[in-house]
């Protein structure tokens, strides 16, 4: 009994550091720019591609690179990639919420079938450090607690980021108040374009271990975005704390069904969960009332 | 704004002053004089039925008659084309029905919903669940019905929690919904079939020419039925509420439950469809009812041809299904035709926000004179 509560934790913590970068990134988008990226979920399937590319050798012959080398290469290309995504689709049609939405998911189709197209449809799998280790009686791979481990750092870089240098600043600033910002110098171009390359390496990050964890999929990018969507909606759109908060919630949740219920069941209570939130508070956790501009 | 978007502007000008107004001037000269002749005929439609689908001018009312025609008579045509254009058209109906159900909701409303697979799918399901176990000869007039009525009941279990949401927080609930769905055909795959689902509804026919029929006259009867709707009050309502919700609401008038009417209406259409879809194949599973592929292509349809409009999701989902099904698959590989499609629905998103057939229907319109 103990043990399997022991093991509920650990698992639970491991999945929930990855569910919390998923959502930061995506809630930090919302909040800043008032874009709601769906295409968020192809950058974290871009992230699990673009490391497994480099690192087996299945893809180009020539091509095998060593993990730690691969993981900054990969989530310095996905943070490019978030970074074209917005300069060269997103900037032109912010001013439409609806078209953005659908241009969006719509890119995240077409980058479902290049996958598909590129490497077909059948799953790749890979780690990022192998190996397991015994953790309380739990077998725990390396991979998942590197995981956990980056995940961490990230956030607190971010935290550090945000909260004490003035381009961190600015971005907070934005995100409260865009009129109040540009009033006070901030360059709103600038503040966006940066929003965007930290939410696209945060989804590589996760992108990496989330596939090390499973494996790369054509369709991996629906779940980890349908995740994002229920903690950042039970956390309060734009916040990053209720971000963090909802992920573990979500995360355990998802844990605690799986172990209970069985693997069939994963996600059906987190959504049940979604709905009792919007109900009671539709504003999430920390959130703050949606103002169409 | 920055010097790329300016750039960007000025390009879309010039190909505007040098392409596209030159062009059009020639047509609305060869146009012009067919645009006369009509125009009697227009008003007479105009004085008989304008006061519920709206006014139409002679080369509206042309285009109209025209595309009416091509389609009843497409058995005579169709099989003249390379590919099984018959199929083709037959699923460009459904689908048509499907869209216009996506846009009397969320195009004209403006709450952009992505749970519209699951509506269908509820219709469906339902068809099959009665079928196989209930009893298989329970016949049509029992098991349509209750289909319908089931959409609507899943539509209002939807809309009710979802639709005290405002803007984004709307769509990422029923986006959820299609998660949620998709997930208990999994969790309860001994009652919902799985990943597999069921095989045994019955088909209407398999005769190509029969079976278009039998889409394509419930597509014209939502459709006629959909722009009444639309032109009404209720209509003007939905709109105004896309506009600013407020100025409903400082009007006297609950939006809440406006928004929900455009829901029913749109369950309706969308089991309507989900019906016909499950007695086209005889199949019911979640890779043809539910997953958010399927509603994001009744998305796509609706905003290429033309959100708020009955017209352009009809002539969107047209263009769409024949792209992917014949036009595309002639020339590029299976995952290739999807690249290509979604792409071109990109280019339209970004740079023909209101759709390509509501402008045609508009460029249509003013060649007339007069109007706009």
């Amino acid at each position: 009994m103990l043990e399997s509560i022991l093991s509920i934790l650990i698992t639970g913590a491991m999945i929930s550091a990855l569910y919390a970068l998923i959502a930061i990134g995506f809630t930090m988008i919302f909040g800043v720019g008032g874009v709601l990226n769906l295409a968020h979920g192809a950058l974290i399937m871009a992230g699990a591609y673009v490391f497994m590319a480099l690192n087996r050798d299945i893809v180009a012959e020539a091509i095998a690179l060593p993990s730690i080398v691969v993981f900054p290469l990969a989530v310095a290309i996905v943070a490019g990639l978030s970074y074209g995504l917005y300069v060269g689709l997103v900037r032109y049609i912010e001013d439409n919420a609806v078209i953005t939405f659908l241009a969006t998911v719509v890119l995240a189709t077409t980058v479902t079938e290049v996958a598909i197209g590129i490497f077909g449809d059948q799953p790749y799998s890979y780690t990022v450090i192998s190996g397991t280790v015994g953790l309380a009686g739990t077998a725990v791979s390396y991979n998942d607690l590197a995981g956990f481990v980056v995940s961490w750092i990230a956030i607190g870089l971010l935290w550090y980021y945000i909260t004490k240098t003035d381009g961190g600043r600015s971005i907070l600033a934005a995100s409260m108040s865009e009129r109040g910002a540009r009033l006070t110098g901030v360059d709103l171009h600038s503040v966006r374009t940066r929003t965007w390359l930290i939410a696209g390496s945060l989804a590589g990050v996760a992108g990496i271990f989330l596939g090390g964890g499973q494996a790369a999929t054509p369709l991996m990018w629906l779940n980890p975005l349908a995740l994002a969507f229920i903690i950042v909606v039970i956390g309060g759109i734009g916040s990053i704390k209720g971000s963090i908060v909802a992920a573990y919630l979500i995360g355990y949740t998802e844990t605690l069904t799986v172990s209970v219920l069985g693997q069939s069941f994963r996600g059906i209570l987190s959504l049940v969960i979604l709905l009792v939130v919007l109900f009671l508070l539709p504003q999430g956790l920390y959130g703050r009332e949606y103002v169409h501009e | 704004m920055s010097e790329e978007l300016q750039r960007s502007g000025a390009v879309r000008s010039t190909v505007r002053r040098t392409i596209i107004g030159p062009s059009g001037r020639v047509a609305a000269r060869v146009l012009a004089p067919i645009d006369e002749t009509l125009q009697p005929l227009a008003d007479r439609f105009n004085r008989l039925f304008g006061p519920y689908v709206g006014d139409v001018t002679g080369l509206q009312l042309a285009a109209l008659l025209v595309s009416l025609v091509a389609l009843v008579v497409a058995p005579t045509w169709a099989p003249l084309l390379a590919g099984n254009y018959m199929r083709t058209l037959t699923l460009a109906c459904i689908w048509a029905i499907f869209a216009m159900g996506w846009d009397i909701q969320s195009g004209y409303t403006g709450y952009i919903s992505f749970g519209h697979s699951v509506l269908s799918a509820a219709a469906g399901y339902t068809t099959a669940l009665l079928v196989v176990t209930v009893s298989p000869d329970l016949g049509f007039v029992v098991t349509i019905p209750l289909s319908i009525l089931a959409a609507v009941i899943v539509g209002l279990l939807i809309g009710l929690p979802s639709l005290r949401l405002s803007g984004p927080y709307f769509s990422l609930v029923t986006f959820v919904a299609v998660l949620l769905f998709y997930r208990l055909t999994i969790g309860f795959s001994e009652t919902l079939g799985g990943e597999n689902g069921f095989q045994a509804v019955e088909v209407f026919t398999w005769d190509f020419t029969m079976r278009y029929y039998y889409m394509l006259v419930p597509m014209l009867v939502v459709a006629v039925v959909l722009t009444v709707v639309a032109r009404s009050n209720v209509g003007m309502v939905l709109v105004a509420i896309r506009e600013n919700e407020q100025a409903v609401s400082a009007a006297g008038l609950n939006p809440t439950t406006f928004k929900l009417w455009s829901f029913v209406l749109s369950s309706i259409t969308m089991g309507i469809g989900g019906v016909l879809l499950a007695h086209f194949g005889g199949n019911v599973d979640p890779a043809t009812f539910v997953v958010v592929d399927r509603s994001i292509e009744m998305i796509a349809m609706a905003v290429i041809g033309g959100m708020s409009s009955i017209l352009g999701p009809i002539g969107g989902a047209f263009l769409f299904v024949l792209l992917r099904d014949e036009v595309l698959r002639l020339w590029f590989g299976h995952s290739t035709r999807w690249i290509v499609l979604w792409l071109l629905v990109l280019l339209v998103l970004v740079f023909a926000r209101d759709g390509l057939f509501r402008w045609i229907w508009h460029a249509l319109g003013s060649i007339g004179g007069d109007h706009e």
